[in-house]
């Protein structure tokens, strides 16, 4: 018996022109929790899917349990006890739990007929194994997210699984959620189950793995223990770019005060009191419910306070409603680029340039093409949109070059205070270190900058000073001196 | 036990079954309260009578809805189908079972079906347009290619249309009215098609398929050949459907199909079913097609004019819809209430203006 339960090795896989796998090789040590790392189409999905026979590599090997294979089936994987955890967790949003669970069971004996009492069974079967408390009989798309994920998990387990592959399982995760799937990970481990986790984000990979392989377009570049690996490395060999995230508050220099907020107060929050001034960039943090959103939201005229009053650029104002935030200087970046706010299917340009149709085109509304052409290129150029042409669509961007078109559109209106709500969820480090620098830019050339966010590392790589909120109020503020992940994470 | 009981009656009070049971049920006491006429023997059987084919037609909606998408090509699937068994009648002097008529029809309709289905499943193609494209041609062969006219029905076709299951005759007025034989083939096809949807795991594939196709695919299921299969079955069925209505009408008019589609679609998608698929019930789909029986059959009762029946049909289809609408926002926003972002619903609202500027 081979102490590794999977061995990949030489695999190359090409679509078309794109060349996804260039000789790659993974081994799997069985009974670990093993890391596959590596930025947004380096091929991590690429090789998961040539592992459990979804593709065929165009060459190279999968060895699993000792035994070859040049191209693997979708049965043979299964049978060699391969389960992935998909990224979409594929379930049936429109059926019970109960059938969410059973169906592959019955399908793979080739059940004819369906046995009510019997998928019972092997629902209860499957969820008991991790513990997992749910109602059997309630519609798997009126679910949580992380609901769907161990459903798709315990599904897995059901079928007898040896390795378990989850794609990126965290991303849509909240917090509480992730510490909850990395007890199961820990459980199925203690259970002898092999996992093979796929990851951006370094403090997961401490937290739960035990050996790393890093990708980076295509090629192994790095495994090791996860003993062996530092932040730096981490980042290096993702990316191939050293960052120095010191280096970016180097020219950091705080001016006139351009935004102040004295007693203010509205359905969320409570009394915020806070100044922020012309070439800074001011964090605001707290957890989920703390009050962040919403103040950020009341900036913008999309909450209305009841008491307390904003003075923006030393005058008083009133800010009933977005677009009078706009005319008076103020920005607001959403959460969640992929609802609000971008047209994925619309190029780059028109992505770039909504908001500021009125202002480039005609009396009558006729649009000024060369304009708006000229505003969209300035923008993909300056802030460094990875693509071939901007009248590409959206979708074809990788998340972090999504953030920055939504960047870029609203930075088009030239906002002297911008606010940014968690600029870099989802997106890898080297887009999250050009997404840094270029706020730190954008204050330097005398805007302020509020960005509300719950990763550590950015508040402390990006911000001058941080408010921590807590149940609406502010709790705390860490000037810049102070500022050190370790004191930051007792607030949050 | 108790909150599980709740649990259930909230569910079956908010579900779109519900509230067309109480249109229908409103429906019903006004037409009564006005003519006196609803519940009279005679008015219920005509009733039932009239909801037969539409209500046949309504599983072929049905089906394509939770499998793929919009099937708009079952009336000339029925048309054809029936016209070929009532020349095949006609042509060979057949004097046998009824059964064979019916066979005949069944035959052609899986052909036809098949064709659809062939198209859809292997080139994925959208069934709206498949099915619209199709149709045409169905009609072309039809009245082009047969010259497909008024026939009278042969006496094996016409015989079975005359015998009825139940007459009745209301007392007061006078008249009468009678059950065909058909109401039985109506019944006997939707507990078939309950049977397969919900005992078999072919059935459940259908929902499947319908949910979440790359899941369906990546579970083990063979996607082509299931949607392959239900579009066939529905060409069956469809074929069913027309010799029913030509028994019913006692003679085959090739013109009276066309355009029944879009009522029927309308019924189906009253009845709750999605138009994304996956979802939708067969209580819901007979539910749907009773509401909007009643409205071409029954307003006449209390002296609305035919063309207003029209405005009626339009206007329910509008409030059904936005009364699912409305739910699935109800519905989207205690999910999101429930994953404890809260502040998800005001963010929305940050999309929306971002939007409109
Ligand atoms: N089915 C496909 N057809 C064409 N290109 C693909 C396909 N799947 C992946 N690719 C390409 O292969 C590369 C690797 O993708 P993927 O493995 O999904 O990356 P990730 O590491 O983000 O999971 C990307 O450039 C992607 O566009
Ligand atoms: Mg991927």
């Amino acid at each position: 018996m081979s102490e590794n339960i999977l061995s990949v090795k030489g695999v190359h896989k090409s679509f078309g022109g794109v060349h996804a796998l260039k000789g790659v090789d993974l081994t799997i040590k069985k009974g670990e929790v093993h890391c596959l790392a590596g930025e947004n189409g380096c091929g991590k999905s690429t090789i998961i899917k040539v592992i459990s026979g979804v593709h065929k590599p165009d060459s190279g090997e999968v060895e699993l349990n000792g035994k070859k294979y040049t191209s693997i089936t979708p049965s043979e994987a299964i049978e060699a006890g391969v389960q992935i955890i998909y990224q979409d967790f594929s379930v049936f949003p429109n059926l019970t739990v109960m059938e969410n669970l059973a169906i592959n069971k019955a399908l793979a004996s080739k059940k004819k007929f369906i046995n009510k009492k019997e998928f019972r069974r092997i629902a209860e079967e499957a969820v008991n194994k991790i513990n997992f408390k749910v109602d059997l009989d309630a519609l798997v798309e009126d679910l949580p997210v992380a609901d769907k994920q161990l459903i798709a998990i315990s599904r897995a387990l059901l079928a007898d699984a040896k390795l378990i592959i989850m794609d990126e399982p965290t991303t849509t995760l909240t917090k509480t959620e992730v510490k909850r799937l990395f007890e199961i990970i820990e459980d199925l481990k203690e259970q002898g189950v092999t996992i093979l986790f796929v990851s951006h984000k370094l403090d997961e990979v401490y937290e739960i793995c035990d050996s790393i392989t890093i990708f980076r377009n295509g090629e192994n570049v790095l495994s090791c223990q996860v003993s062996e690996m530092d932040d730096e490395k981490f980042a290096y060999y993702m990316t191939g770019r050293k960052f120095d995230s010191q280096n970016i508050k180097q020219n950091a220099k705080a001016g006139d005060s351009i935004l102040e907020v004295k007693n203010l107060s509205a359905p969320g929050f409570d009394n915020v009191n806070f100044n922020l001034r012309k070439g800074e960039v001011l964090g605001i943090s707290g957890q989920l419910g703390s009050g962040r959103t919403e103040l950020s939201l009341a900036l913008f005229g999309l909450l209305k306070p009841y008491e307390g009053s904003i003075v923006v650029d030393g005058k008083e104002v009133n800010i009933t409603s977005p677009a009078k935030a706009q005319e008076l200087g103020i920005a607001l970046v959403p959460e969640d680029r992929l609802t609000e706010g971008l047209f994925l299917s619309q190029s780059i340009k028109r992505n770039i340039n909504v908001t500021k149709l009125d202002e480039l085109s005609s009396k009558l509304g006729v649009m000024n093409i060369t304009a708006l052409t000229d505003e969209s290129k300035g923008w993909v150029k300056n802030i460094g949109v990875k693509t071939k042409d901007h009248e590409y669509p959206v979708q074809t961007l990788s998340g972090g070059n999504q953030q920055k078109v939504v960047l870029a559109r609203w930075l088009a209106t030239n906002p002297n205070v911008l606010i940014l709500n968690a600029p870099t969820v989802g997106v890898d480090i080297g887009a999250k270190h050009d997404i840094h620098t270029l706020l730190r830019n954008l204050a330097n050339e005398g805007r302020g900058i509020i960005v509300v966010s719950d990763d550590v590392k950015e508040l402390v790589d990006v911000c001058d000073r941080v408010m921590v909120m807590q149940q609406g109020k502010i709790i705390n503020e860490i000037a810049s001196g102070d500022l050190n992940a370790d004191m930051l994470s007792q607030y949050i | 036990m108790n909150s599980l009981t709740t649990k259930k009656l909230k569910k079956s009070l908010v579900s779109t079954e519900f509230f067309v049971l109480v249109l229908i049920v409103l429906l019903a006491v006004f037409i009564e309260m006005q003519s006196g006429l609803f519940f009279t023997n005679n008015n219920l059987v005509d009733l039932l009578r009239s909801m037969i084919v539409p209500s046949i037609f309504a599983l072929c909606a049905y089906l394509g809805f939770i499998s793929t998408g919009p099937d708009v090509s079952f009336p000339l699937i029925a048309a054809l189908s029936s016209y070929i068994a009532t020349q095949f009648v006609v042509i060979t002097g057949f004097q046998g079972s009824i059964a064979i008529v019916f066979l005949v029809a069944i035959a052609v309709g899986l052909v036809l079906g098949s064709i659809n289905g062939f198209i859809i499943a292997k080139y994925n193609f959208p069934s709206l347009i498949v099915t619209l494209g199709t149709s045409t041609i169905f009609s072309g062969i039809l009245l082009g290619a047969f010259e497909a006219s008024r026939m009278e029905l042969p006496a094996t076709m016409a015989d079975f249309g005359r015998q009825s299951l139940l007459a009745v005759t209301n007392a007061k007025a006078g008249i009468g009215s009678s059950l065909p034989m058909t109401f039985l083939i109506f019944v006997g096809l939707y507990i078939i098609v309950y049977f397969v949807l919900n005992h078999t795991m072919a059935g459940r594939g259908v929902f499947a398929v319908g949910g979440d196709e790359t899941s369906a695919e990546r579970a083990g299921f063979n996607v082509k050949l299931i949607r392959f299969g239900v579009f066939t079955v529905s060409g069956a069925i469809a074929a069913i459907a027309g010799v029913c209505y030509t028994v019913e009408s006692l003679y085959y008019l090739p013109t009276e199909f066309a355009g029944e589609e879009m009522i029927v679609i309308a019924a189906v998608i009253l009845g709750g079913t999605r138009l994304m698929g996956g979802v939708g019930t067969l209580k819901g789909t007979i539910l749907g097609t009773l509401l909007i029986t009643i409205v071409t059959n029954s307003l006449i009762l209390v002296g609305i004019p035919v063309y207003w029946q029209k405005f009626f049909i339009g206007a329910i289809i509008i409030i059904g819809t936005a009364i699912s609408v409305i739910q699935s926002h109800n519905l989207f926003k205690s999910k999101k209430s429930k994953d404890s972002k809260g502040l998800q619903n005001s963010e929305v609202v940050i999309n929306e203006t971002a939007q409109k500027q």
